[in-house]
């Protein structure tokens, strides 16, 4: 069952009045036409919010700088401005057409560019930073700017024999996931009761706590598709107070066109320079780059600040300096989006690549070949790297595209052919307090079966059945023997979201401490049941066993009955922590875990349209230890065929008023079956040794390579290298005129 | 959505009476796939909703003298795979085949789609092309408005509030003809055209030169565009690369894009040239 499916004794339905504007200053508003409406419940505004004390108006757990509903001014077109409840949706909506809202308009800043101008308006006046690791620039719109260094970069260009420059662009995207967002929330006079289809439960829980002043619980049903566009709070705490003041459940449903507004992926600028060896040899890398992070920096400034320590891509350079400023514009808020900024560095340090191997005569394969990161290499945060194999993964590509034909041979009715690779890594949220432990729970039940509770989210990407294979696994018992409980903060333990690559991770490392944990209580328990050492003891479907052939056995009935009903044990998986170099210093890790991968695109270019075919795309990821290879494998797929639009066609367009053009999916191409390419999918199996049975997070690695092993395959194709995405068939083909290709 | 009654009249003048005594406060409804989505989005707010599926005698495709009478009601589905039109009106079934997906394709119906007047559509570009007239009942009686006299600007058709559309009448073309529709979409070609191009050619047997040429333009303009000048260039000609070519030039020129999400009109041009050489190719071919 889906929220949209759910429905609640005595529930009403709430509406949204949204803002025209991309900007402006709210003189007043006059909901009382709206009130009188027969079949409105209430109406939710600035007044209602503020005339409330146990409710703190502002959430956000990067900067607390979202209101419930706008109280000084709207910051993007699609903001909120009021919450109609009402019997049913048609009502709410008339509702809407009654509140009298006058508006103020300001100028607005609807790019990077224009929001980090001298003298540019200012979107929030007064910053309200949250994260310690927050470095907004008073009097500007740049809510965050920091910077990652090592070694001496200006040695690093004094050192290199060719400096290279180039500037990249990426646009705004959404997620859109095949659900849609909605919330239903209750709040009774002790506890709130929110069913969200929410990424983060455990964080969202918290969240409404502190604003409400009352307990919560957060129930996640099955949740079709999030991608980072359902992760953290954006919707509860609207519908947590429309509750309040209707003093009954309450229900929203988005539609496409409000999620468009409500969260996307952040539109980047970006510039790389580098320098290089005669050889090919990497000596030296500076990354700029800017995130417009929307009108509210919900997780926009902490995403950037996450991708520094990407963001000079899987290879070894001495001399290095990354700089990242996080923009407010009055665009919709940004969310995170499935491998994040990630995607977008890969692009500009990737191509830039292959111009440099083309412009100094060498194979862009071997150039990579040449700088990538090994086993036991330090990464520029200071990390040391295990597990890392990008050079197989590379290798595999390559080889599994087979070999490519030459010129003409390729060409066809005006259709030109190219190949190009890219290579990537991608670290996971490694937060430092010990307070976000992720936990899991293995309970042996009267029954005799198994359950198994984890905080993770069920978005269709197969959490539960890798919880179940790990959980039987660690016990020592079938499959068949588990049953999965997941995401209802009431009844579950906690975790930290599900985000970043890191269930299989952090929940699999759980689960499996809690399995193992339980397991070793399991045959201490039989042990005293049958009078028999635990060595020979063995595990089953039924019981446990003594082994050899004198059929002496106890049932795990009889265990759990024992047991007082049943047998719960816990378990946990710690993130973070430091490491300690050569000299004894200790330093805090950047990430619990590193992802290393390669894609291989093979397209055909239109000379006469510019359109371009994604023929064949062929992707390796070291995973450690596929837990599930079917799902593993449609976990690389589904990344590819994820980022296959973003790199083609998909992008958010405002016109010049700041009002968003692309509202529907018929302005706004998704791939269908007709862009799906041949898939090659390679899983590299060296086990990671901090990982559950070796495995590593792998969820978003499919997806970052694409944009850049698609340009690159265009340079090949055309001899044009693209400096932004999407590559709609209109820019290629001005651009290859421009260029005379 | 606001709220409306609904009605569902059961035949072509208890139809055309109660558009036209509700006037601009009724809305006509075949298979709904353009109003629905209008309705959702408070774009329509009728009082009356009419729904045209229970008229009988307006589904399907007959013979009819020299031609094909198409009810208004018959789904694009089924033009596409109607085994008449695949033969003497291929051109259409060819066109019916790229309108959106096979679920749009279900619902919608040709009157819809030539109702509608959208300019990114499909099928009206091939009727124009095969010279189609449109049959409307109104509270005088019925009248015949052939397809070139029937668009009149974007959303807007001859058809008026009070008329129903009860069908097409498309001739059989003359021996020695072939028709082509060609479409480029950006993303996925069920999506709307960001161009198309119809072309119906008659290839003199003997001299093997253009006896008739009609190209139409489709979402390059208010209103599906015969290319004059490029029909005029060919026309009494032996095709040949060059002189394709030119057409396509002509084409590009008289066609009168504006910029939108699907393109500049720079690039509309460019792509209305490329599409017109492929249709004129390969309706030529096919004429052969
Ligand atoms: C997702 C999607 C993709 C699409 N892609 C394409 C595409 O690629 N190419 C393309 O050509 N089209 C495309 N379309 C448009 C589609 O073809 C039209 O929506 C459809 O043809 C309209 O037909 P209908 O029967 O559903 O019309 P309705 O929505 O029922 O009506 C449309 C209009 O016509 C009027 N009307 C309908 N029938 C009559 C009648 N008999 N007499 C008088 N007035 C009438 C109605 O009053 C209304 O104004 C797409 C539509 C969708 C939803």
């Amino acid at each position: 069952m889906y929220l949209a499916d759910m429905d609640m004794p005595g529930m009403a339905h709430a509406k949204v009045l949204r803002s025209p504007f991309p900007h402006a200053r709210i003189v007043s508003i006059d909901a009382s036409a709206a009130r009188a409406l027969p079949g409105v419940v209430c109406v939710l505004t600035r007044d209602e919010v503020l005339a409330d004390s146990t409710i703190d108006p502002y959430y956000g757990y990067v900067y607390r700088d979202v209101p419930i509903v706008a109280i000084d001014k709207v910051r993007h077109e699609g903001d909120i401005v009021a919450v109609v409840v009402a019997e049913d949706e048609e009502t709410a909506e008339d509702a809407l057409e009654l509140i009298d809202v006058e508006y103020d308009e300001l100028a607005s800043v609807m790019d990077i560019d224009a929001a980090m101008a001298k003298g540019a308006i200012q979107v929030h006046e007064v910053f309200k930073p949250i994260a310690p690791e927050l470095r907004p620039v008073e009097g500007t719109n740049i809510c965050h700017h920091s910077t990652l260094a090592k070694g001496d970069i200006e040695q690093g260009f004094r050192e290199a024999d060719h400096i290279f420059e180039d500037s990249y662009s990426a646009p705004a995207v959404q997620h859109c996931a095949l659900e849609l967002h909605g919330c239903i929330a209750s709040v009774g006079d002790d506890e709130i009761t929110v069913w969200t289809n929410c990424q983060s439960p455990f964080p969202l829980r918290g969240e409404l706590q502190r604003m409400f002043n009352k307990p919560a619980r957060v129930i996640v049903p099955y949740v079709g598709g999030g991608f980072g566009s359902k992760s953290r709070d954006r919707l509860e705490a609207v519908v947590v107070a429309a509750a309040k003041l209707a003093g009954r459940p309450v229900r929203l449903l988005l539609t496409q066109e409000e999620t468009f507004q409500t969260f996307i992926r952040p539109a980047l600028t970006c510039t790389v320079r580098t320098g290089v060896k005669s050889d090919g040899t990497i000596v030296a890398r500076h990354h700029r780059f800017a995130v417009d992070v929307g009108a509210y920096s919900i997780s926009g400034a902490r995403s950037a600040n996450n991708t520094l320590k990407v963001a000079t891509g899987p290879y070894r350079i001495p001399h290095v300096l990354v700089e990242c400023d996080a923009v407010y514009t009055n665009k919709p808020p940004s969310a995170p989006y499935r491998g994040l900024p990630t995607t977008q560095h890969t692009m500009a340090y990737e191509t830039q690549l292959d111009r440099i191997a083309n412009e100094l005569g060498l194979d862009p394969i071997e150039l990579r070949m040449k700088n990538l990161l090994v086993e036991g290499d330090v990464h520029v945060t200071g990390d040391l790297l295990r597990s890392v194999h990008a050079k197989d993964c590379l290798e595999k590509v390559s080889s599994s595209l087979g070999p490519q034909l030459k010129g003409e041979a390729v060409a066809s009715n005006g259709t030109i052919r190219g190949r190009g690779f890219s290579c990537s890594i991608k670290y996971t949220i490694t937060p430092s307090e010990p307070t976000l432990a992720t936990e899991a729970g293995v309970e042996l039940q009267e029954d005799g079966l198994f359950e198994i509770r984890i905080g993770t989210v069920n978005m269709g990407q197969g959490v539960d059945t890798m919880a179940a294979a790990i959980g039987a696994e660690a016990v020592g018992v079938p499959i068949e023997s588990v049953r999965i409980l997941h995401s209802d903060t009431a009844l579950v333990p906690q975790d930290h979201g599900t985000t970043a690559s890191r269930a299989t991770f952090h929940t699999g490392n759980a689960v499996l401490d809690a399995g193992t944990k339980l397991r070793a209580e399991l045959l201490s328990t039989a042990s005293d049941l049958l009078e028999e050492d635990e060595v020979r003891l063995e595990l089953s479907a039924a019981g446990v066993a003594v082994a050899g052939s004198s059929g002496r056995s106890v049932s795990f009935v009889d265990i759990a009955r024992h047991r007082g009903g049943s047998l719960l044990a816990k378990g946990e998986c710690w993130v973070g922590g430091v490491y300690t170099d050569e000299s004894g210093k200790e330093y805090p890790i950047a990430s619990t875990f590193w992802t290393f991968g390669s894609v291989g695109a093979e397209v055909e270019v239109s000379r006469e349209t510019g359109e371009i075919r994604v023929l064949r795309i062929a992707a390796a990821a070291n995973v450690g230890k596929a837990v599930n290879p079917e799902q593993t494998k449609a976990q690389l797929e589904g990344g590819v065929t994820f980022d296959l639009g973003p790199s083609l066609f998909e992008r958010l367009v405002w016109g010049d008023g700041g009002q968003l053009m692309t509202t529907t999916l018929m302005d706004y191409p998704l791939p269908t079956l007709h862009t799906m390419p041949e898939f090659h999918v390679d899983l590299l199996e060296f086990p990671y040794d901090q990982g559950p049975y070796g495995a590593n997070g792998v969820g978003e690695m499919g997806g970052v390579m694409v944009p850049a092993a698609i340009i690159n395959a265009v340079y090949d194709a055309t001899g044009v290298l693209f400096h932004e995405v999407p590559l709609t068939p209109e820019t290629v083909l001005a651009g290859l005129e421009a260029t005379g290709a | 959505m606001t709220r409306f009654d609904y009605v569902r009249p059961s035949t072509v003048a208890e139809a055309v009476g109660l558009l036209e005594a509700h006037g601009d406060d009724a809305l006509a409804i075949a298979g709904g796939t353009a109003t629905v989505l209008l309705l959702q989005k408070r774009m329509l707010r009728p009082e009356l909703v009419v729904d045209l599926g229970g008229l009988p005698g307006l589904t399907g495709v007959e013979q009819n003298g020299g031609g094909l009478r198409i009810g208004a009601l018959t789904p694009i589905r089924a033009i596409e795979r109607d085994a008449i039109v695949r033969g003497t009106h291929h051109l259409l079934a060819e066109a019916a085949s790229q309108v959106a997906g096979v679920r749009v394709r279900n619902a919608a119906t040709v009157g819809g789609s030539v109702c509608f007047g959208e300019p990114q559509t499909d099928l009206p570009p091939a009727l124009l092309a095969m010279n189609a007239t449109a049959t409307i009942a109104g509270s005088q009686g019925s009248r015949d408005v052939p397809l070139e006299e029937f668009f009149l600007g974007p959303y807007e058709t001859a058809r008026e509030q009070g008329e129903v559309l009860t069908h097409l009448s498309v001739p059989t073309p003359v021996p020695g003809s072939g028709g082509c529709h060609v479409k480029f979409t950006m993303g996925s070609p069920e999506n709307k055209p960001v161009a198309n191009v119809s072309a119906l050619v008659t290839v003199d047997a003997s001299t093997r030169a253009l006896a008739d040429v009609r190209i139409v333009m489709g979402a390059v303009g208010g209103v599906p565009m015969l290319a004059h000048k490029a029909n005029d260039t060919l026309k009494g000609e032996r095709p040949s690369d060059a002189l394709i070519a030119q057409a396509a030039v002509r084409a590009s020129e008289e066609a009168d894009p504006v910029e939108d999400l699907r393109g500049s009109v720079w690039y509309k041009r460019r792509i209305i040239k490329v599409l017109v050489e492929r249709a004129l190719r390969c309706a030529i071919e096919r004429a052969n």
